[in-house]
């Protein structure tokens, strides 16, 4: 699977993004960057805002400020559903694939951006090269695979769409250890080819495997940024992941 | 309060003077418009206050009429005696009507209510006792000593007697115990059946209330029109019903009666336009429900919260204030088991959310139960709760077989719980939620409000009185009459905490209490826990932050893709492979850069240590 | 044995046009999420603007039927615009805001129409046949064909169209479909305008069954809602089994219990619907408190 086949990858910059539900605020002014290839982790506690961050960066809920810049162009009032246009693709938090449909036409919508045509079909197939098991259940309703298969799926969706930076929210989840092996290998396999990753994640191995830096949040703000090499080392990381 | 009992002085005097200002026609649409005021009531109890969709308002107007009808004209009843009978007949049909919505709500009851009042018009329209199209004509006018209430200015007294008596026992209904609930059913059935709310009894009397005034109105306009006819009880009829509830507000009973007062006196004052006047109605519905969803009534709230807005007005600075413990209880002695899963299985569709899961608890143990997210947590609390159904297994609290009771059966057993996604009722103030929580009496206690009021009074006066403790306690005295959905996320999760004791369970079911909190907020949780469990209450939690499971809990259950992969102290469950391994991903800890977890002592050391 | 099979075939085109209401209906709930009680009062209007065009116009009956379709299909977009602010918020207010375009409507077709209402004659002056002693009339014949049609027209829609998947998207999970660049709101408008379309079209059959007056829409309506409840909400082919069904103890219940056969009717539905809240094709959502 080739990344970037909309043109060359830009570097993702967010700036003093902010999120507030009725008053009580959510996220407060954070900022982070996603390089071209690079792969950025987001980590926390639950509650610490950071599903609220990814929403909030692809439109999917309303900012009370900031600015996003992908690649130098301002992305700021770009409509969420027009965000995969501009070659980001999301993979949401508990999958949230269209359940009554089959895996195919799940797959499908995820081109819903560009015409169905045979570059579709091409990419169709290096989707199931890349998820076999999308491949052999293609006329499945998609409400009907497993947990980890409905992973594969949204994580499948989205590269129908030939994003150049991969937005992904907890992938793991409610996943069992072996499965959580196999998202990792996938990922790790679409970072060789140069895809842009940008990771919400609990589980350690997924997170300190995949990226190359991390921001800790913390109650709606970056309590810490690093690379992942010294973060997974630093003892209030740990507080994160066991909580001490 | 001075100025609000002059007011209601003025209002009495001035509809005792009313008849003496008005002609004949006049009176007569006044008196209709009274009796459309007591439907909007009904409707208003149904719809606004207990959110059950009752589209058979006008049928149970018509039960009345007609009941009247019938029993004065064919069975030779005097007037009094045939109203003493249809009042108890319409309250009858609303509980047939009423039934459907045991099994539904929102639209679909809104469709089945609707197709029953269309079968009531079809039955009225060609049954031969109810005189078929043309209708019954002919009742008598209804005899009073001294009083002739064939003339339609001294009905009206008799009306605004009737109607005073019925807005005043609507009001007195909202404003206590049942109303409460009835509003906390609204607003969220799924958190008041927790709280201890039958659920079914509670629509079930909603329907009541709703036919008991349509049962009212129907009396009063067979004795003022004395005649009846089906095009009365048209459904055009109910959805200009619904228009002046919508219109006058639906949440306030006040708002109703405005609306039904204001609306008929539109409508006559259009009666030549009548078409156009129609689709005036139509268009201010629409625009209310987009605009001005709490109706006329709700206006004075929004003018006042816009303006206390401009004018950057804040109230005194409200605060948190710390917990008080609760005095320590003797602790349980023998620590008997208080909760039981065995081999719990829950399917959704593909997914295995729960399998086999088993667990024991002991009274007077804080139990953590942890996993990543999507383990299956919250799914076991709501088997446990009684939101869901196990698809095999059992569950048992307090000595019972609980696998197939209902929340509001567990919650009145001693079992109370909390919500990850915070479940306030928003309608309800501080103090409000509380009081639901707070209020053990069963709904079938509610004989008191048609025969004893003041024993109901006395009651709401002592609950108050608890609730204030409640509040004190937990430290939310400054939030009592706040709305809950204003209040910063950290209070929120305290008044759920409050809400729930206010039970006084034998058992507290916490679902992730700490999560968004920060540093003080969860050591100020940690030690509401502490006390909590010391009067001798079992605290069960789900929390995501190991650290504040580890410091809390004597033991601790690990569930992982819906299976329990380990349960023991929290230092035999830290040193478990196979809780690493979910946790962190893998057990080689190295690959990934990890330091090797700490062991509980560690985390002990660190929870202590002052910070 | 005879009367039975007589009864079945009077219900079956009833039961077709109430499946088109249904559908419609459907359609839109499964969408939007939004129940639309001004649907019946769509119909109606679809019924007088296909009558008025048929009769006064004198343009052919097809014609006359595509032009109520664009007019409702017109209404629909305003109503969807209207109540879109109420979206995913306050389910029972949409659903009054419905019904006060429902007045609405009511109040327009009697300023444009007047209050009397019309016969509208058949297209078709063949006449009924026989076949195994059951008499057929040939309209009735049309209106179970064209139902036919709008069923199969709709499901390869949904089934075979890529805007139709985005629909059937946009409603499964709004913001999946958003994050897939699904406008959401456009679908959801054409969905409200293809459920208008489909309720103009039931309207206008029904109109050289029935008479067409203001109150049609009552009628035929909350019939057609019921079909909806019975087939399962949202299901397309509940809609057509729900109602088939609804026609057909329609018609036997005017058979049997002449008068009285609307009562019965809903009665019978009441019941069924105790028993199955979710329908015969829908899914469980009756939640437990």
């Amino acid at each position: 699977m080739k990344a970037a086949d909309t043109g060359p990858a830009g570097t993702l910059t967010v700036e003093d993004l902010s999120v507030h539900y009725g008053g009580v605020r959510a996220v407060g002014s954070i900022g982070f960057t996603v390089a071209p290839g690079e792969s950025v982790g987001i980590i926390g506690a639950n509650g610490a805002g950071k599903t609220s961050t990814l929403k909030a960066l692809m439109g999917l809920v309303p900012r009370s400020g900031g600015r996003i810049t992908l690649g130098g162009r301002d992305l700021t009032r770009v409509r969420a559903r027009d965000m995969v246009r501009h070659g980001i693709g999301y993979v949401p938090e508990g999958r949230h694939v269209f359940s009554g449909l089959s895996v195919e036409k799940n797959l499908m919508l995820g081109a819903y951006s560009r015409p169905w045509n045979d570059g579709t079909r091409r990419r169709l197939d290096e989707v199931h090269a890349l998820f076999p098991v999308l491949g052999e259940m293609r006329d499945r309703p998609a409400g009907a695979l497993s947990g980890g298969q409905q992973q594969m799926l949204a994580i499948g969706r989205a590269l129908m769409a030939g994003p150049r930076l991969l937005v992904l929210d907890e992938p793991s989840m409610g996943l069992s250890p072996k499965l959580v092996g196999s998202i990792l290998d996938v990922l790790l396999k679409l970072r060789e080819e140069g895809m842009s990753l940008l990771l919400v994640e609990q589980n350690a191995k997924l997170t300190f495997g995949v990226t190359s830096s991390c921001v800790v949040m913390e109650n709606g703000e970056v309590a810490m940024t690093g690379t992942s090499a010294e973060l997974s080392r630093d003892p209030r990381v740990r507080e994160v992941y066991l909580g001490l | 309060m001075k100025s609000r009992s002059a007011a209601l002085v003025t209002l009495i005097a001035g509809a005792c003077v009313l008849p003496y200002g008005l002609g004949g026609y006049t009176i007569h649409v006044v008196d209709i418009a009274l009796i459309h005021a007591l439907l909007a009531i009904g409707l208003g109890l149904a719809m606004g206050v207990s959110g059950q969709i009752n589209l058979a308002q006008v049928a149970f107007f018509g039960v009345g009429a007609y009941g009247v009808a019938v029993l004065t004209t064919h069975y030779g009843y005097g007037f009094w005696a045939a109203a003493a009978l249809a009042v108890p007949a319409t309250v009858a049909t609303g509980l047939l009507v009423g039934v459907p919505a045991l099994r539904m709500q929102s639209h679909y009851l809104g469709i089945v209510t609707l197709g029953l009042a269309l079968g009531f018009i079809n039955w009225i329209t060609n049954a031969r006792i109810t005189g078929g199209a043309d209708g019954i004509s002919g009742i008598p006018v209804p005899t009073l000593p001294g009083v002739d209430l064939s003339s339609e200015y001294l009905y009206y007294y008799l009306e605004v007697a009737v109607f005073a008596l019925g807005l005043l026992f609507g009001l007195f209904v909202v404003h206590t115990s049942l109303g409460r609930r009835l509003r906390a059913m609204r607003d969220d059935s799924l958190a008041a059946g927790a709280m201890g709310a039958e659920i079914p009894y509670l629509r079930m009397t909603a329907f009541v209330l709703a036919s008991l005034y349509g049962g009212l109105a129907g009396v009063l306009y067979g004795g003022l029109i004395r005649y009846v006819a089906p095009e009365t009880f048209s459904i055009g009829n109910m959805f200009i019903l619904l228009a002046m509830v919508i219109i006058g507000g639906r949440r306030s009973l006040v708002g109703c009666v405005v609306g039904a007062v204001g609306l008929t006196l539109v409508r006559e004052w259009l009666s030549d336009f009548s078409t156009y006047a129609q689709l005036g109605y139509g268009v201010v519905v629409v625009l209310m429900v987009v605009f001005a969803p709490t109706g006329l009534a709700g206006i004075p709230a929004r003018v006042r919260d816009l303006y206390r807005r401009r004018a950057g007005h804040h109230e005194a600075r409200a605060e948190l204030r710390p917990f008080t413990p609760y005095p320590p209880a003797a602790p349980a002695t023998g620590q008997p088991v208080l909760l039981v899963a065995e081999s719990v299985t829950k399917q959704f569709r593909g997914l295995r959310a729960l399998d086999a899961v088993s667990l024991t608890v002991r009274a007077g143990e804080i139990r953590g139960i942890v996993g990543p997210n999507g383990s299956g947590k919250t799914t076991l609390f709501n088997v446990i709760s009684g939101f869901y159904r196990a698809t095999s297994g059992t569950v048992g609290f307090a000595g019972d077989d609980t696998t197939t009771a209902r929340p509001y059966a567990l919650s009145l057993a001693g079992m109370a719980r909390t919500f990850q996604n915070l479940r306030l009722f928003g309608q309800l103030t501080v103090r409000e939620n509380v009081l639901v929580a707070l209020d053990r009496t069963r709904t079938r206690a509610i004989w008191q409000y048609a025969v004893w009021q003041p024993g109901v009074l006395a009651r709401e006066r002592r609950l108050r009185a608890r609730a204030d403790e409640v509040l004190e306690r937990y430290g939310l005295t400054d939030f009592a009459e706040a709305d809950p959905a204003s209040l910063p996320y950290g209070i929120q999760r305290r008044i759920e905490i409050a809400r729930a004791m206010a039970a006084r369970p034998r058992l507290l079911l916490l679902d992730e209490p700490a999560a968004g909190l920060n540093g003080e907020e969860v050591r100020q949780l940690v030690r509401i826990v502490r006390s909590i469990r010391d009067t001798g209450t079992t605290v069960v939690l789900i929390e995501h932050n190991m650290g504040l499971v580890m410091s809390l809990c004597e033991r601790i259950t690990v569930l992982s893709g819906g299976r329990v992969i380990a349960e023991g102290t929290p230092d035999e469950v830290v040193a478990a492979p196979e809780v690493i391994e979910a946790y962190l991903g893998d057990s080689d800890l190295t690959e990934a850069g990890l330091p090797q977890p700490p062991t509980a002592e560690e985390v002990r050391r660190t929870e202590e240590a002052p910070s | 044995m005879q009367e039975t099979l007589q009864t079945l075939v009077g219900g079956l085109s009833l039961g077709a046009v109430y499946a088109l209401v249904a559908m419609g209906f459907s359609l839109v709930y499964r969408t939007m999420g939004l129940v639309n009680f001004a649907h019946a009062d769509i119909a109606m209007i679809g019924a007088y603007t296909a009558s008025t065009f048929y009769l006064t116009v004198r343009l052919p009956f097809a014609a006359a039927m595509a032009v109520a379709i664009v007019v409702t299909g017109a209404i629909g977009l305003v109503i969807e615009r209207v109540l879109r602010p109420l979206e995913n918020k306050d389910f029972d207010l949409m659903l009054i805001g419905t019904i006060g375009f429902g007045i609405v409507l009511q109040a327009l077709a009697i300023i444009i129409w007047g209050t009397t209402g019309r016969a509208v004659p058949s297209p078709l002056d063949a006449a009924p046949f026989t076949v195994l002693g059951i008499r057929v009339r040939t309209y009735d014949l049309l209106v179970m064909a064209v139902a036919a049609l709008a069923v199969v027209g709709l499901g390869f829609f949904l089934s075979r169209t890529k805007r139709g998947a985005a629909m059937q998207a946009a409603a499964l999970d709004h913001e999946a479909a958003t994050a897939v660049g699904i406008d959401v709101g456009r679908s959801n408008a054409l969905a409200f305008a293809i459920g208008a379309g489909l309720a103009a079209l039931a309207g206008g059959l029904v109109g050289p069954m029935l008479y067409v007056d203001a109150s049609l829409g009552g009628a035929l309506g909350i019939k057609g809602f019921a079909a909806a409840m019975l087939g399962g909400f949202g299901s397309i082919h509940g809609a057509v089994v729900g109602g088939i069904a609804i026609g057909v103890l329609d018609s036997y219940a005017a058979g049997h219990f002449q008068g009285y056969s609307v009562l019965v009717t809903f009665l019978v539905f009441t019941v069924a619907i105790m028993i199955r809240p979710m329908g015969i094709f829908g899914e469980r959502t009756v939640s437990r408190a």
